[in-house]
């Protein structure tokens, strides 16, 4: 079934005559084809195609409740589609649960952060290596001389991962809690990269930044694709932030996908201006 | 602090100067004056029955004093601490004199089975009727001053002084544990010296306060630069201080049931089984955050499998020996614990303790049970489960039984502590805060919920391996709800997620019981008591794992309120006054 998936879908929207072209999804890291998720009646994602190209920065846009946290919680196993099919590197990811979807190689962060709020920044690093640590309790009961490298290794590393989000040595050992707003995006990011990620999703990074700290956040996830070589899935829905960052962006409303395209385009798409002064009309 | 202030201030100390009374009367009412009236403190001059009431009065009036720190004001001036907690020591103790004088008007004695004569005489300081009760309000102001003071010094007095008057407690109501060590030590002169009539005489008392008064001073004062000294020793010197602080603690656990006879040696192998319990469900509870209240059952369990495995009069009939049967016990074990484990994986918080209490329950009737009964012989149990064999030993002596529990404490510590300062205890860690996070982080939440659980019935199961060996027998009456409960409390005392804890609220609920056999009757009520005092006053436990730490208490603090108050405290700065 995976392999084949993506052909089919291929054809299905070939025939679909207002898609003008259809994107091709080789080299695509994540494959999502017509998904559909339903809360009781509420439709929250309908029919939703959607493609990430390896070490592309794409953006997923739209108002308030369009239903883009939704759309990445079943991304990464938080909830279960309705229907549709979504695929991760050629592997269907239906039906796993997030810790397997972390070992595939997809890592989060959440729209209002949700860090191990007591446990100290290091530590909260460490528990994000934890798909990529091998010891076992027995082992660590027998203390094997591996544990001990295995745990300084990953301090090792999570040292690194806390240098590149920015983060001052000071807070290492500092309940994430006590850190500042703006670190303790940075340390989620942080986690997020420590399972090795090769599709970063992060759900409205700047969320309750003000503009200076938004600049400089939309500056660091271009870095990180540049240094890492990694695609991210960006959510916002402040259009203005993406516009500079994304290769692609997607818009959603009401949990249909209405507009995808470059940044200019979707800029002066009337569909999507209207999908954003109608909801301020609303406000 | 302006007059409003001040008004709520002193209103809040005397609602709890009412809450004082309540609280001696009702410590009266329940009888617990009377029957702790034997039981001496310092003989001759304090009761254990007159202390309950008298540190009732006490603490309402200590915690008047307290600066009101949610308001949003500054600490208030010293001479109205001062004035707080004697408003409430006073009102306290009036309180208690208002209930004799109606005690001896009316017959509260025909409703209230312990309001009777002896009880007026121990609440009056055994004086007379008129007197007794004025005495009481000389006694409520010299509380008030007492507590207003306490408050007043600065934390680093403080501490010590409080640790020296609990320690005079506490060494007083070990007094029949410290007898038996100094007899067995051949020390009859320091025993008579130190205690009398089953409390401390009054130079003992005095002894034992001043040498921890100075110890705590010496800590406070001078500790953080000892402790400098300590970190910057060599390494090699530091480490051998460790060996020989380590070699000594050995030694002490190696001759101690020696010291202290065949009477205490089993009352510290059961708290050995308590450590044991509390290592267990505190694996469960206090790293993986699995609120279970049926840890009975793995106890059970584990009692059943031995029994079964090795008496000869069992349905087996096997008779194995203990060292062959606790193997197979510890496999069981784990298995009941994914058994049990299992079915309540997707539940969390509330709807898991339910279940989990119900789990344990369950347990108990199917020992109960007819279907069961060729297995478990029902209501009698099972009978002949024979002590380990090894050497010549006779473990039937709680003295020889000690050993092997202390190597499974020893071994269960060193497990518990292993494991949480591994990737394993990381994830329970994670686990335990937030649930969905740590799965989205790559933490497969199923596995590390049945890792808790099966390891938890493993030290659950080897407990109960030897309360089936000390007993020699094994009935479900042995077996309740109010083992999970102590279990929970003694971790809760202790301090989530912390092992020194553990062993500390083993011996501090599961010991000092047993040493003061009038508790037994007030048993439940005391751990509800200690359970509620401890949320309030010191949510973390008494000693708190770091993590914990950081959970329940943002700052200490711990600074000395009145310390930067200079000048004369009336003078209220305009701030603080509200504009017109
Ligand atoms: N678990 C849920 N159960 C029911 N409705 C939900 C749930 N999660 C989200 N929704 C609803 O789905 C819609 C989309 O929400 P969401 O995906 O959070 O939007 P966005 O992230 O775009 O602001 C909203 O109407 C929201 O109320
Ligand atoms: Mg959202």
């Amino acid at each position: 079934m995976p392999a084949g998936l993506t052909d089919g879908v291929e054809q299905a929207t070939m025939t679909d005559a207002a898609a003008d072209e259809v994107e091709p999804t080789r080299g695509a890291i994540m494959v999502v084809r017509s998904l559909t998720k339903r809360f009781g009646g509420l439709v929250a994602n309908r029919n939703v195609d959607f493609d990430i190209p390896q070490r592309s920065i794409v953006s997923l846009i739209g108002p308030n409740g369009a239903g883009k946290t939704t759309f990445f919680n079943q991304l990464t196993g938080m909830l279960q589609p309705t229907e549709g099919e979504i695929e991760f590197n050629g592997v269907s990811i239906v039906g796993l649960g997030p810790h397997q979807i972390v070992e595939l190689g997809v890592g989060r962060t959440f729209q209002n952060i949700r860090l191990f709020s007591d446990m100290t920044a290091m530590a909260n690093v460490m528990v994000g290596r934890h798909s990529r640590m091998k010891s076992q309790w027995y082992e660590a009961i027998l203390h094997l001389p591996r544990v001990r490298e295995e745990e300084e290794a990953t301090r090792q590393r999570a040292r690194e991962l806390l240098d590149l989000v920015g983060l001052a040595r000071r807070y290492e050992d500092e309940s994430a809690k006590n850190l500042p707003y703006g670190d303790q995006r940075r340390l989620e990011i942080a986690r997020a990269l420590a399972s090795d990620p090769k599709l970063l999703l992060l759900d409205e990074p700047t969320a309750g930044m003000n503009p200076g700290e938004t600049g400089r956040m939309t500056e660091f996830i271009g870095q990180l694709r540049r240094d890492l070589g990694i695609s991210i899935l960006l959510i916002e829905h402040d259009m203005k932030v993406v516009m500079g960052v994304s290769d692609r962006i997607t818009v959603l409303d009401y949990g249909e996908k209405i507009a995808e395209g470059l940044p200019e385009e979707i800029r002066t798409n009337p569909q999507v201006i209207e999908a954003y002064l109608g909801k301020q009309a609303h406000a | 602090m302006n007059d409003t202030m001040l008004g709520r201030f002193y209103r809040r100390a005397a609602g709890l100067g009412l809450l004082g009374t309540l609280g001696a009367v009702y410590v009266a009412l329940i009888g617990i004056v009377e029957r702790f009236e034997p039981r001496n403190i310092v003989t001759g001059y304090l009761t254990l029955g007159l202390l309950t009431a008298a540190l009732v009065v006490f603490v309402t009036a200590y915690r008047a004093t307290e600066p009101p720190h949610s308001w949003g004001i500054g600490p208030p001036p010293r001479q109205h601490v001062l004035g707080a907690g004697v408003l409430a020591a006073v009102i306290g103790a009036a309180g208690v004199a208002l209930f004799l004088v109606l005690n001896r008007a009316l017959p509260l004695d025909a409703v209230l089975v312990n309001a009777n004569d002896r009880m007026s005489e121990i609440l009056g300081l055994g004086l007379e009727f008129p007197a007794g009760a004025l005495a009481l309000l000389g006694a409520g102001l010299a509380f008030g001053v007492a507590a207003g003071g306490l408050r007043l010094l600065a934390p680093r007095f403080r501490g010590p002084l409080i640790a020296a008057v609990v320690a005079v407690m506490l060494v007083s109501l070990m007094e029949p544990f410290m007898r038996v060590v100094l007899l067995q030590l051949g020390q009859n002169a320091i025993s008579g010296f130190f205690y009398q009539s089953g409390g401390l005489t009054v130079p003992g008392a005095i002894i034992v306060a001043g040498a921890v008064l100075a110890i705590g001073l010496a800590n406070s004062l001078r500790g953080e630069a000892v402790r400098e000294r300590v970190a910057e020793m060599p390494a090699d010197q530091r480490r051998g201080i460790q060996i020989a602080l380590f070699v000594v603690g050995i030694v002490f656990l190696l001759v101690l049931p020696q010291l202290i006879g065949s009477f205490l040696s089993e009352v510290v192998g059961t708290v050995g089984l308590y450590i044991l319990m509390g290592l267990g469900l505190n694996i469960v509870v206090g790293y993986a955050g699995l609120l279970d209240l049926g840890y009975v059952a793995f106890f059970a369990i584990g009692a059943y499998a031995t029994a079964i495995l090795t008496s000869p009069v069992s349905v087996l009939g096997w008779g194995l020996s203990f060292w062959v049967a606790i193997p197979i016990v510890m496999l069981i074990a784990a298995l009941s614990g994914l058994i049990i484990g299992a079915p309540v994986l997707r539940l969390r918080g509330d709807y898991l303790a339910i279940v989990t209490l119900g789990i344990g329950e369950i347990v108990r009737i199917l020992l109960l049970s007819d279907a069961l009964r060729p297995w478990t012989g029902g209501a009698q149990g099972i009978l002949q489960v024979p002590p380990p064999e090894f050497a010549d030993i006779d473990f039937f002596q709680p003295q020889n039984l000690y050993y092997p529990i202390l190597a499974f404490v020893v071994l269960g510590a060193f497990v518990a502590i292993s494991l949480a300062n591994s990737r394993v205890g990381r994830a329970w860690n994670a686990m335990r805060e937030d649930e969905d996070v740590a799965a989205a982080t790559g933490i497969n939440i199923t596995n590390y919920k049945l890792l808790a659980f099966s390891l938890g019935a493993v030290f659950g199961c080897i407990a109960g391996a030897f309360l089936a060996v000390k007993l020699g027998s094994i009935f479900p009456h042995n077996l309740n709800l109010l083992v999970s409960i102590t279990v929970l409390s003694l971790i809760i005392l202790g301090g989530m997620g912390s092992i020194p804890g553990v062993i500390v609220g083993a011996f501090v609920l599961v010991g000092l019981p047993e040493l003061l056999r009038e508790f037994a009757e007030y048993r439940l009520l005391i751990y509800g008591a200690v359970l509620i005092v401890m949320m309030l006053w010191r949510p973390e436990g008494l000693i708190p794992s770091a993590q914990r730490k950081r959970e329940l208490r943002e700052h200490e603090d711990d600074e000395d309120q009145w310390a930067h108050q200079t000048g004369v405290p009336t003078a209220m700065p305009a701030v603080e006054r509200p504009g017109p």
